[in-house]
């Protein structure tokens, strides 16, 4: 039944697609469509992920196209833009994404393509028209170009490499902690002797994207993370470990053990490392114990975000921290099997308590579910700010979108992820207590 | 908008089914009669006043808006028979671009550069391509821009396939101020049957056959000339019958809201047809048929 939808968090495919060429260091995309598509990419996506964003304006070559691009075909603007941007903009890939209004016109953009590389150039195309879907969508569409287009530019020239892990389902920015959570999953993996291929992020260029065949297997993160995994499974028979959600704290110790187990790693040093690591929460759930105690932490919370962070986080507080999961929402909008999957694996995170898996992407109903619940604590997104206040209940954001956070390195994934999460929460309790106090 | 000025009528059928021919001898019929007219030629294939100016160039409003960006009224018309302003919309080449985007771009051209402000016609026929495949091809008769539109169509299934489309266009617009339904014109007129094919689909639709264009040689010889029938042959029989259909849009105001088949009725609308064509040209004689 259709219904009308409050202040969606979910942008459309082509701001997918951009989110993840601009995650991959020296891409340069190029948008072909009108002039709004960039800017609404940088005031409705980039600009509000934790300063993710860059710079006074967003620096994104585009073709512009105007009436006369709809009524004759916009190709020929599509080639001046291309090769004005391969002459202005120095990179080592040019990634063409398309809107709504030159999909619709049919313009031939593999045609494009071919004519760039005909000339050298390193050019890949998505198509990536608003409505074939939304961010989630975009981003399986920009890595599918990327993996089924880069061997035909570059001839595969690297070796099998046994320890090599390449790592999907973290969405640039749409998870604001992507950085930081990447980070975390990577020095996990070399911790027990991995090689992880991040792919996003810094020092993440196209020499990662090359080396994709190359890897002993796929770590997926998230549902949307499983259709570059399969691709790569049919194109060079790679396996994958498939996650739904990214791992918080001790909830690292299984994934690690499969890891050693199916690669064959050193079982007596990823033994130690998870000893040292989990030595170290333990440490400092200890050092908290008393203003855990003292500011009463143990509250019925809410959490709201993407499936990835959702599953990860809510697992965490409830298991780990004492913290009890009175709803989870999940904004993402997966597939139902895996909403099944998802709301049959959350729904009892702590022996003899309920919590309620709730699926929707719309602001209205998410307030109006929070208004009834008698939470204690929200962690959600800046959209959600205002129902804490109204019912002014302490109310950390931290899913997409937020605006009232600077994120660099911080990432809630992992045990660094785990203490980052108990400071957060920590300072945002004894935050709220202290100003009741003085009130 | 302003205030119309004359009478828009936005003239429709499918492609080949001579649309342009019917529209251009209209035009023509009512030039003769002193009327100012302008035709505009909305069918990317950008055809279709050829006939009323000797078969010359004239550039059309889109490939002009392409190549320079301030556009005068000389540069996208030309003068045909009888003071005929002619005007081709144009359009992308095949395959490129969008067509029913482009006659959005054209019209609102030439209501910028206030083409109807400055001729003051008697009489505006857009003549359209036929089959409405998007948006784009309803403009003339969204927004009030035509008053009534027309629908020529042979006895061909495909022919008529594609006035029920029109049907259906009008349908969703005429109530929101779009344009309303004038008749239907039978052209090509060669079968015995097929007045009565006409006829029968007209009456289903809730319309009616305004004139039967016979199919005719000294159409197709004139056109070879470059010229309608009224300026080539006007003593003609056929000539005649332009000026009739001329005189009707002129005189009668009539219009309606169609009511278009769906798709099974049609169908089997069709089916019934190819019956009795069958029955008719195999001589089968039912019981107490009268012979």
């Amino acid at each position: 039944m259709s219904h009308h939808l409050e202040g969606s968090r979910n942008s459309c495919a082509l701001h997918g697609a951009l989110q993840l060429f601009e995650a991959i260091e020296g891409v340069i995309p190029v948008i072909h469509s009108t002039s709004g598509c960039g800017v609404q990419h940088y005031l409705g996506v980039t600009r509000l992920s934790g300063g993710n964003d860059p710079f006074s304006s967003p620096p994104v070559s585009s073709s512009n196209i105007a009436e006369k691009h709809v009524v004759f075909g916009g190709g020929s603007r599509l080639r001046e833009q291309l090769k004005n941007t391969v002459k202005v903009v120095q990179g080592d890939l040019y990634a063409i994404v398309t809107g709504c209004s030159t999909e619709m016109v049919g313009d031939d953009i593999p045609a494009m393509a071919r004519e760039g590389r005909e000339q050298d150039w390193p050019v890949v195309y998505a198509n990536t028209p608003g409505f074939s879907g939304d961010v989630h969508h975009g981003y399986h569409l920009a890595v599918k170009a990327l993996i089924e287009q880069l061997p035909g530019i570059w001839k595969r020239t690297g070796e099998f490499q046994t320890r090599m892990v390449n790592v999907w389902g973290i969405i640039p920015n749409q998870d604001p902690f992507w950085r930081g959570n990447l980070q975390e999953l990577g020095r996990l993996l070399e911790g027990i002797g991995l090689v992880p291929n991040l792919l996003l992020g810094s020092e993440q260029g196209i020499a990662a994207w090359k080396q994709i065949p190359e890897a002993a297997l796929n770590l997926v993160l998230s549902h949307w993370g499983k259709l570059p995994a399969g691709l790569l499974e049919q194109l060079y028979g790679t396996p994958s470990i498939i996650l739904e959600g990214v791992p918080v704290g001790s909830a690292a110790v299984p994934l690690l053990r499969r890891l050693t187990e199916q690669l064959k790693l050193d079982q007596i040093r990823s033994e130690e490392f998870i000893t040292r690591e989990e030595s170290l929460l333990n440490h400092q759930f200890a050092r908290l114990a008393d203003s855990y105690y003292r500011a009463g932490f143990q509250r019925e919370f809410v959490l709201v975000g993407e499936s990835a962070q959702v599953a990860g986080i809510g697992e965490f507080l409830g298991k780990s921290f004492g913290l009890l999961p009175r709803m989870l929402i999940i904004t993402d909008n997966p597939p139902d099997n895996v909403q099944e999957a998802l709301a049959d694996r959350l729904s009892s995170i702590v022996s003899g308590y309920d919590t309620e898996v709730i699926f929707s992407e719309d602001r209205a109903e998410i307030t109006d579910i929070m208004r009834t619940s008698d939470v204690q604590l929200i962690l959600a997104s800046s959209l959600e700010r205002e129902v804490a206040v109204e019912l002014d209940v302490p109310f950390l954001a931290l899913s997409f979108p937020l605006d009232d956070r600077i994120v660099l390195d911080r990432g809630y994934a992992g045990y660094r992820g785990a203490t980052a999460l108990l400071e957060d929460i920590g300072s945002t309790i004894l935050a709220f207590s202290r100003a009741w106090h003085v009130c | 908008m302003s205030k119309k000025i004359g009478k828009h009528i936005a003239i429709y059928g499918k492609g080949g089914i001579g649309k342009s021919t019917t529209t251009s001898n209209i035009s023509a019929a009512l030039a003769e009669s002193g009327y100012r007219v302008i035709q505009i030629g909305c069918d990317p294939k950008s055809d279709s006043t050829t006939i009323l100016r000797g078969g010359n160039d004239l550039p059309t409003v889109l490939d002009t808006l392409r190549e320079q960006s301030k556009v005068r009224i000389e540069d996208i018309s030309a003068v045909g028979f009888g003071g005929v302003l002619c005007i081709e919309a144009g359009g992308p080449v095949p395959g490129v671009g969008c067509a029913g985007r482009g006659i959005n771009a054209a019209v609102e051209l030439l209501q910028e550069l206030k083409i109807f402000e400055e001729f003051k016609p008697d009489f505006v026929l857009y003549d359209v391509l036929g089959d409405v495949v998007c948006g784009g091809f309803a403009v003339p008769i969204r927004d009030g821009l035509a008053d009534r539109a027309f629908v020529v169509t042979s006895s061909d299934f495909m022919a008529i396939f594609a006035a029920n489309n029109l049907f259906k266009a009008v349908n969703k617009y005429a109530l929101s101020g779009g344009a309303r339904l004038g008749g239907v014109i039978a052209n090509s007129i060669l079968a015995a049957y097929a007045p009565a094919l006409i006829d029968d689909f007209a009456a289903k639709t809730g319309t009616q056959v305004i004139g039967y264009v016979p199919r005719s040689l000294v159409v197709a010889q004139s056109e070879l000339y470059g010229k309608t029938v009224i300026e080539s042959v006007p003593q003609s029989e056929q000539a005649q019958v332009y000026r009739k259909l001329a005189k009707y849009i002129d005189e009668n105001e009539d219009s309606v809201i169609p009511k278009p088949l769906n798709s099974p009725e049609l169908k089997k609308w069709a089916r019934e047809w190819g019956d009795r064509i069958f029955e008719v040209e195999t001589g089968v004689v039912h019981e107490m048929a009268s012979i």
